[in-house]
């Protein structure tokens, strides 16, 4: 009996709970907001901010898709907001409710398909760059080339991600990321082919530890992770490939089944601060595309070379979009990558 | 028992047992002592620390996600105890031309993969206009505990004498008070017993969770996962889950000691 009553008062306790205030729902990658930023916004306005975290675009996708409503921000990589706005599951944005949009750098809205911010804004960026040993490299090269030396034969590794790794070989033979050129694509196969016979692996995970413990000498990776090692062990530096890097932008977006579109709007304005998205960014180690925030934050960030991606290769970069249906013939290649010996 | 009239030392049994141990704990081992290690990626040790205790304590969204482990833990639990427990006791009392079919329909979901019953219950949800949330992960988790319930209690029941029943009926017990004097301290130790197995398949469920949780509705093993890929934090998983191996070891223990069947 009193089992039943507890049981029945933790019930009662739960929706009570669920029942009190206004509560924004967000779903984006784990921590990528500060938590003191979220306490804040939830005094200022006096609500409730739930965060839920997916680890891939794939699989937050599939949730929204299967028809999960409830969910009042999303936050999914540029190529999946592509999509998703195709597929009418999120809603234009009210830019009369998102006054600091202003602070949103220019030079990467270019690179944006939505350049208008009509449906969503850009929140973090990041880089595929790599990173070395400084202990067991000398001097290597700022280029993609560097996986194929000699010296670091079977003690490197490149991401596991398609788009990830035929972005970054287009780009070493000067094409774009995005190209849909058949012959590129296969000249770009071919250099992905020299690089797996070259690496140990493929991977998406590990490369953190094997390159912070010194089990890899080179690893290809996303330039906020590899910001966070270099934080932690100064005998990693950072390489970015001259040839240009692949882009990855991370946006808001306000789903069509949102509860609370009001509130997502402030919540989005809010983290689009100066002064919030500088605090923001020193803790997540991405970097926000934000002007007035990029002038406050501190020099050590700044300094970091993860972030401090020189002016020539920003410029030869880009993001990742959504092809469609000439997709395939990506897949095509890199069923042949992973299938050759 | 040997021919030789010698017992045989099972050298190779006791290798096969050390291996499994080995492959078993060692792998927890390391996460064990990588919860200590200062370095952030564990690829080698950087020194003692609590650090990643500390941090866990102050990691409102991995707490979050486990206070919501353990509520729909408790209440599946308690859920599926009571409702599992009724079922067997029918399934096992009154008998049916459709018996065996309703046997079967309990007890499939116990054959069948998770990523289905994930699948059909998240499609079910949907369909039914049911908000994907804390309800419908906690409807899952009934759903699923139940069918491991009533094969445990249908098991139990075999052991129990149903003379009892008739006995206290005789000497003029009525219905209700058949059923708390005599049936369920009985069966008690066995709905304790299949209660804690519950309360662990629930902890433990990560691919049904995976398909009908949604807004506010993430349990931690769900949240571990989507922090593997990205999280700045990843230490703080192996502090937290030393801390549930250790919770889990005594729960295990724990329905050990009911399970053992009394010397009589």
């Amino acid at each position: 009996m009193k089992l039943l009553n507890t049981l029945l008062l933790s019930l009662l306790l739960t929706a009570s709970l669920q029942a009190a205030g206004e509560t924004l729902h967000v779903y984006i990658w784990a921590d990528y907001i500060k938590p003191e930023l979220i306490e804040k916004f939830e005094q200022k306005h006096g609500c409730q901010v739930v965060v839920d975290t997916f680890d891939s675009n794939e699989s937050m996708y599939a949730k929204v898709r299967a028809g999960a409503a409830g969910y009042d921000i999303l936050v999914p990589s540029s190529y999946m907001v592509g999509l998703l706005w195709q597929q009418g599951l999120i809603r234009e944005l009210d830019r009369g409710l998102i006054p600091n949009a202003v602070n949103v750098d220019p030079e990467v809205l270019a690179k944006l398909e939505d350049a208008a911010m009509s449906h969503s804004v850009p929140y973090a960026t990041s880089y595929g760059v790599l990173a070395y040993r400084k202990d067991r490299l000398k001097s290597p090269p700022a280029s993609w080339s560097a996986l194929e030396a000699a010296e670091v034969r079977r003690r490197a590794c490149v991401l596991n991600d398609m788009r990830e790794t035929m972005g970054a070989a287009l780009r070493s033979l000067g094409y774009s990321v995005n190209s849909r050129d058949e012959r590129q694509l296969a000249r770009a196969g071919e250099v992905v082919k020299r690089w797996k016979k070259a690496v140990a692996k493929f991977d998406n995970e590990q490369y953190k530890s094997a390159i912070d413990s010194g089990e890899f000498v080179l690893v290809h990776g996303y330039s906020g992770d590899l910001f966070q090692v270099v934080e932690e062990n100064d005998q990693v530096g950072i390489l970015v490939p001259g040839e240009g890097v692949v882009m990855a932008c991370d946006e808001f977006v306000i789903p069509r089944s949102a509860r609370q579109p009001a509130l997502a709007h402030a919540f989005i304005n809010f983290l689009l601060d100066g002064v919030v998205a500088a605090e923001n960014m020193e803790w997540t180690g991405y970097v926000c595309p934000n002007k007035d925030a990029m002038a406050r934050v501190s020099r050590e960030f700044l300094a970091n070379p993860a972030v401090a991606i020189p002016e020539g290769v920003r410029s030869k970069s880009e993001v990742i979009r959504d092809l469609g249906k000439d997709l395939p013939k990506y897949t095509k290649i890199w069923d042949e990558i992973k299938a050759a010996r | 028992m040997s021919m030789a009239g010698k017992v045989r030392r099972p050298w190779f049994s006791r290798l096969v047992f050390l291996g499994v141990l080995l492959f078993l704990y060692l792998p927890l081992g390391v996460l064990v002592v990588n919860s200590f290690n200062a370095s952030k990626y564990g690829g080698r040790w950087d020194g003692f620390t609590l650090g990643w205790y500390e941090k866990l304590r102050q990691d409102e969204a991995t707490l979050a996600a486990l206070g919501n482990t353990l509520k729909i833990a408790a209440l599946a639990t308690g859920a599926s105890t009571l409702l599992g427990t009724l079922a067997a006791w029918c399934l096992h009392r009154y008998r049916s031309r459709l018996q065996s079919l309703h046997l079967v329909v309990t007890e499939l979901p116990l054959a069948v993969p998770d990523i289905w019953i994930g699948v059909a219950l998240q499609l079910f949800f949907i369909q039914a206009g049911w908000d994907l949330g804390f309800g419908t992960v906690l409807a899952a988790h009934v759903t699923f505990c139940l069918c491991y319930v009533t094969a445990l209690m249908v098991g139990r029941l075999q052991g129990f004498d149903m003379q009892l029943v008739d006995a206290a009926r005789d000497l003029g017990a009525g219905p209700v008070q058949v059923a708390l004097r005599i049936v369920l301290p009985v069966l008690l130790p066995g709905m304790i017993a299949a209660g804690l197995m519950a309360f662990i398949l629930s902890v433990d469920d990560f691919v049904i969770t995976f398909f009908v949780s949604g807004p506010g509705g993430a349990t931690l093993p769900a949240k571990v996962y989507a922090m593997a890929r990205t999280s700045r934090n990843m230490p703080v998983i192996n502090a937290l889950s030393t801390i549930l191996i250790l919770a889990t070891l005594l729960t295990a223990l724990l329905g050990h000691r009911f399970l053992k069947p009394k010397s009589a």
